[in-house]
């Protein structure tokens, strides 16, 4: 032993002789002050795997239960989607199941539509109430007057709802929900022959180009793409992928770009088309991807030949050079991966330029390659276009046709004005809602029968993309029921019972549970004699079923019918000069289409790009805004064709000075007291385009004048940032 | 003031090339640790209650304009400004680097958040509500804590505790990675890394020693325990 070390050790014995076991100076100043545990008791938690059902991604979650209530939502590492993470919606839904608003037992309308006056009835009653419309139907032999109005739904309880329907003879099943992916889908089907969405491996991808795909919030599968996203960054010693937006406002996506491209709304198709005909003019494409695809390169030149740099220059209103350099790193990079999303499709040519976007990766040699995109495999086939469903179905209220409509969701909501819907429903003598608090759609209602919160809830959860293999999550309850609700396929069940005949014939399942559980030991193909409690237990141990077997789907190949992409010139309700501005209505990072709304904590969360908490806003360039008068916060008047909101305005340096952005998912009529009179609705600005049966939510122009400087904005941070960037080194 | 009488320095990175600024880890941190629900009124007046807040900064002007995020935490300095200042001891330093707050201790002279260079903590000037059922989502590990008594991040000293009955119970040290607080086990780019600095290899110190690194006001002397670890792009690569 050195002396030195012997020294050390005389002392510390000594000292710990006197001091009694003391460790630090802060502990001799101040004894007896700290309390051994900085007061805090670490409680043993339950953790019970369940699924997310807050958008269509169909996370996996694991949900923290201590004394019996459910705590905290965390993400399920086992789940191949998410990973163990998880995004702030997704943590939110506690606040579904424990929300002061929510509606506990089943209601019935005892004041004019939209009043909130309702009466407490009993389940019997509320089932017989509807079962006797029913029967009504079905004596009069109008078993269309029936209309079901559901989100998209996947799984058994789409298998249900159809089954419902068809068995009562009603064709008037609609599924709907704003931002869904159909025109994505039509895109594939028409490039690619079969209706799979994409699925992108952006953690291997050296060169990820995005036209208006806004991954990181809700493109999709936004926590699985954000986790790829991460990977791509910084996840490979020596690549760091490299990340371009188009599109002409800066999303929270585009901020993570390394490069912004402020497209005219409208021109992505064409831009993408431009960079194509470059692409194939200096021979940077892969020739063997374009044989293997069956196309030629002197071919698709010729059919390109419109999209010439200038012209596409021009159509896009970005310099010429910065597009011949991307079109060029693009080709150069590989692997390299374009991306379409939402902000391009919900254009008047929105499926021609998510098409033109293929043809990019084609030219690469993308698909079917590590880096690029394959054809997913979490919901291969699904609707291609509910929104000219949708329409039918206005059309047919319209008529006075429906009688009794079953509602699931916040049509009332998230259906813009300018369908038709509003009118068509309050034409209907029977409303019947299933929502858990009074939304839109419920306040109308003639009879609410309150759904469980997803954490009291059995279920499948098939997320809709973000995976090349079969995924079924299970939902499962992880607290006892609060109030006295039901959940919504279990009152389906419940009426066919009460119906009788047919209905009940059909429908023999006592609870939804067993039918669940039938459905999922079809799925697993257990041999006879193996026990499936055991398999049962242990699935929903672990969530869900992660093993399913490769996907079958043969990846992308253009089809041999399918046309060149030629995205049209983009289309605007409004005259220009009347209405000078774009709008651009996009979904909120905190509450998706509307449905995170009712959530304080998701209120609370100050929106990433601007800060703003507990209301909605318009987003305004910051020239534009000089040249209008408009200042931070000014309350101002935007006018579409469609219709009229005042809202703040917020100077927003991030968005093409001829375009103006509402984000979607406040302006609640009801949706309980956090949701009920915050900010505004942007759908109701939206105006259709003529006949056409796609939803074009993103071309509609406005006019935008200052009425006061009251605005009442409230943001979190300084409009600039609370700290000085440059003292930060950021 | 550091002194190692513990094995523990825990520290975190935070990656800026990867954050997205998405929020994820500010619900996280808001219910993990029963920060108050503050409404319209409140935040108005500057006085939201969040732990972790992501700061956004917008760089240059239209076309050429960037927008950057900086998600900001209690920096768990060790030359905190804060603890000298207290005149109660509720602000302190314990072993394992974790700048403390005893809440039962605090009598809300606000000196500690005056002297905060970061603007990380956060002071109850009301008494804040959970009306039922909403209370029941409330977390029994952390106290709630009523109107004068400053709160702050504590890296969810909770699941520290946890993890250390857990090791010790176990005879041996915590793992590497087995202690996440909730932001970083949330958040999805995991831009957010927790773990032991005073451990050169665990990932947390691997990271911090990145050619990227910096520490947020460095030139204040805070020494703060959170590196962040700079973001690419054209500009600073």
């Amino acid at each position: 032993m050195k002396r030195r070390t012997f020294l050390q050790l005389g002392t510390i014995i000594a000292a710990s002789a006197v001091l009694d076991g003391c460790r630090s100076k802060n502990e001799q100043l101040i004894p007896y002050l700290i309390p051994p545990d900085e007061g805090v008791t670490p409680g043993k938690g339950t953790y019970y795997a369940s699924s997310c059902n807050a958008c269509p991604a169909g996370c996996g979650i694991l949900v923290r239960v201590s004394e019996g209530r459910a705590k905290k939502i965390e993400g399920n590492p086992d789940h191949p989607i998410n990973r163990g993470k998880l995004c702030a919606r997704g943590q939110a839904i506690v606040q579904e199941l424990y929300h002061p608003d929510r509606v506990p037992h089943p209601l019935k309308r005892n004041g004019p539509r939209g009043s909130g006056a309702f009466t407490r009835i009993s389940w019997q009653e509320g089932i017989g109430l509807l079962a006797d419309k029913l029967k009504a139907l079905q004596r009069e032999q109008n078993t269309n007057g029936l209309a079901l109005l559901t989100p998209h739904l996947r799984g058994t309880l789409a298998e249900l709802t159809s089954r419902f329907m068809r068995t009562f003879g009603s064709t008037n099943h609609v599924s709907y929900e704003l931002l869904t992916p159909d025109l994505l889908r039509a895109a594939a089907r028409r490039s690619f022959g079969h209706p799979s969405l994409p699925y992108y491996d952006i953690a291997e991808t050296r060169y990820l180009l995005s036209f208006g795909a806004d991954f990181v919030e809700n493109h999709l599968s936004p926590v699985k793409y954000g986790s790829a996203f991460g990977q791509m960054r910084q996840g490979r010693d020596t690549v760091r992928g490299h990340f371009t937006y188009v599109g002409g406002r800066m999303s929270l996506t585009a901020a993570s770009a390394d490069r912004w491209m402020p497209a005219k709304p409208g021109s992505e198709g064409a831009l993408a088309l431009g960079m194509a005909r470059l692409i194939l003019a200096e021979s940077l494409y892969d020739s063997g991807a374009l044989a293997a695809n069956g196309l030629e390169a002197k071919k698709l030149l010729a059919a390109l030949d419109r999209y010439d740099l200038p012209r596409v220059t021009q159509l896009s209103g970005l310099p010429q050079g910065a597009i011949a350099e991307v079109a060029r790193e693009f080709a150069s990079t590989r692997p390299a991966l374009a991306l379409a999303g939402e902000m391009v499709a919900f254009q008047s040519n929105g499926p021609e330029s998510v098409r033109a976007v293929h043809l990019l990766n084609l030219l690469v040699g993308s698909l079917n390659r590590p880096g690029g995109i394959y054809p997913d495999a979490g919901f291969p086939s699904g609707p291609e276009n509910s929104f000219a469903e949708l329409l039918a179905l206005i059309e047919t209220m319209h008529g006075g046709n429906v009688k009794v409509a079953m509602i699931h969701g916040d049509p009332l909501y998230s259906v813009p004005p300018a369908t038709g819907f509003h009118d068509a429903l309050a034409k209907v003598p029977f409303i019947v809602s299933f929502s858990s608090l009074l939304d839109d759609t419920a306040l109308h209602a003639d009879l609410v029968l309150p759904d469980h919160a997803a954490l009291e809830s059995w279920g499948d959860v098939i997320p809709v993309a973000g995976t090349r293999e079969p995924v079924v999550g299970l939902m499962q309850p992880v607290v006892e029921p609060l109030f006295d609700t039901r959940q919504f396929p279990e009152v389906l069940l419940a009426t066919a019972h009460e119906l009788g005949g047919r209905m009940a014939a059909a429908l023999p399942d006592e609870s939804y549970l067993e039918l669940l559980k039938g459905a999922i030991r079809k799925q697993a193909g257990l041999e006879a004699g193996v026990d499936f409690e055991a398999t049962w237990v242990d699935l929903l141990q672990h969530g869900g079923s992660f093993k399913g077997k490769s996907s079958k789907l043969t990846g992308y190949r253009w089809g041999s019918d399918a046309p060149p992409p030629l995205p049209e010139d983009p289309d605007f309700a409004g005259d220009p000069k009347t209405y000078p501005f774009h709008l651009i209505v996009y979904p909120s990072t905190a509450f998706y289409d509307g449905r995170g709304a009712p959530y304080p904590w998701l209120q609370q969360l100050p929106d990433p790009m601007t800060t703003v908490v507990w209301g909605s806003w318009v987003e305004i360039n910051p020239e534009t805004a000089a040249e209008l008068g408009i200042g931070f916060g000014d309350l101002v008047e935007v006018t579409s064709p469609q219709g009229t909101l005042r809202l703040p305005a917020v100077v927003y340096p991030g968005i093409r000075p001829d375009m103006v952005a509402v984000p979607l998912g406040q302006g609640h009529g009801g949706m309980g007291r956090y949701a009920q009179g915050q900010g505004v609705n942007p759908l109701a600005l939206v105006a259709r385009q003529g006949t056409k049966q796609q939803p074009a939510w993103n071309a509609t122009r406005v006019r935008i004048t200052r009425i006061s400087g009251k605005g009442e904005l409230v943001t979190a941070g300084h409009p600039q940032g609370s700290l000085r960037s440059e003292l930060v080194e950021i | 003031m550091e002194k190692m009488t513990s094995q523990y320095r825990w520290g975190m990175v935070v990656d800026l090339d990867r954050c997205t600024g998405c929020g994820a880890c500010v619900v996280a941190c808001q219910a993990e640790n029963n920060v108050a629900i503050c409404g319209k009124k409140e935040i108005s007046e500057g006085r939201n209650m969040h732990w972790l807040r992501i700061e956004r900064f917008w760089v240059g002007k239209y076309p050429d304009v960037r927008a950057r995020f900086l998600p900001v935490l209690c920096q768990h300095c060790q030359d905190a400004p804060c603890e000298p200042v207290c005149p109660v001891y509720a602000s302190y330093h314990n072993p394992d680097g974790l700048n403390g707050q005893v809440y039962n201790r605090c009598v809300g002279t606000r000196y500690c958040g005056n002297n905060c260079p970061y603007a990380v903590r956060v002071f109850n000037f009301y008494n804040h509500e959970w009306p039922k059922p909403l209370d029941n989502q409330l977390s029994p590990d952390m106290t709630v804590r009523t109107r004068g008594v400053m709160e702050k991040c504590t890296f969810c000293v909770q699941r520290i505790r946890r993890a250390k009955e857990d090791a010790k119970s176990e005879n041996r040290a915590i793992r590497d990675g087995e202690i996440q607080p909730a932001c970083a086990q949330t958040c999805p780019t995991d831009a957010l890394v927790f773990g032991n600095m005073a451990d050169p290899r665990s990932r947390v110190a691997i990271l911090s020693r990145s050619p990227r690194r910096f520490r947020l006001l460095e030139h204040l002397g805070t020494h703060p325990s959170i590196y962040y670890l700079k973001g690419g792009g054209r500009e600073h690569v």
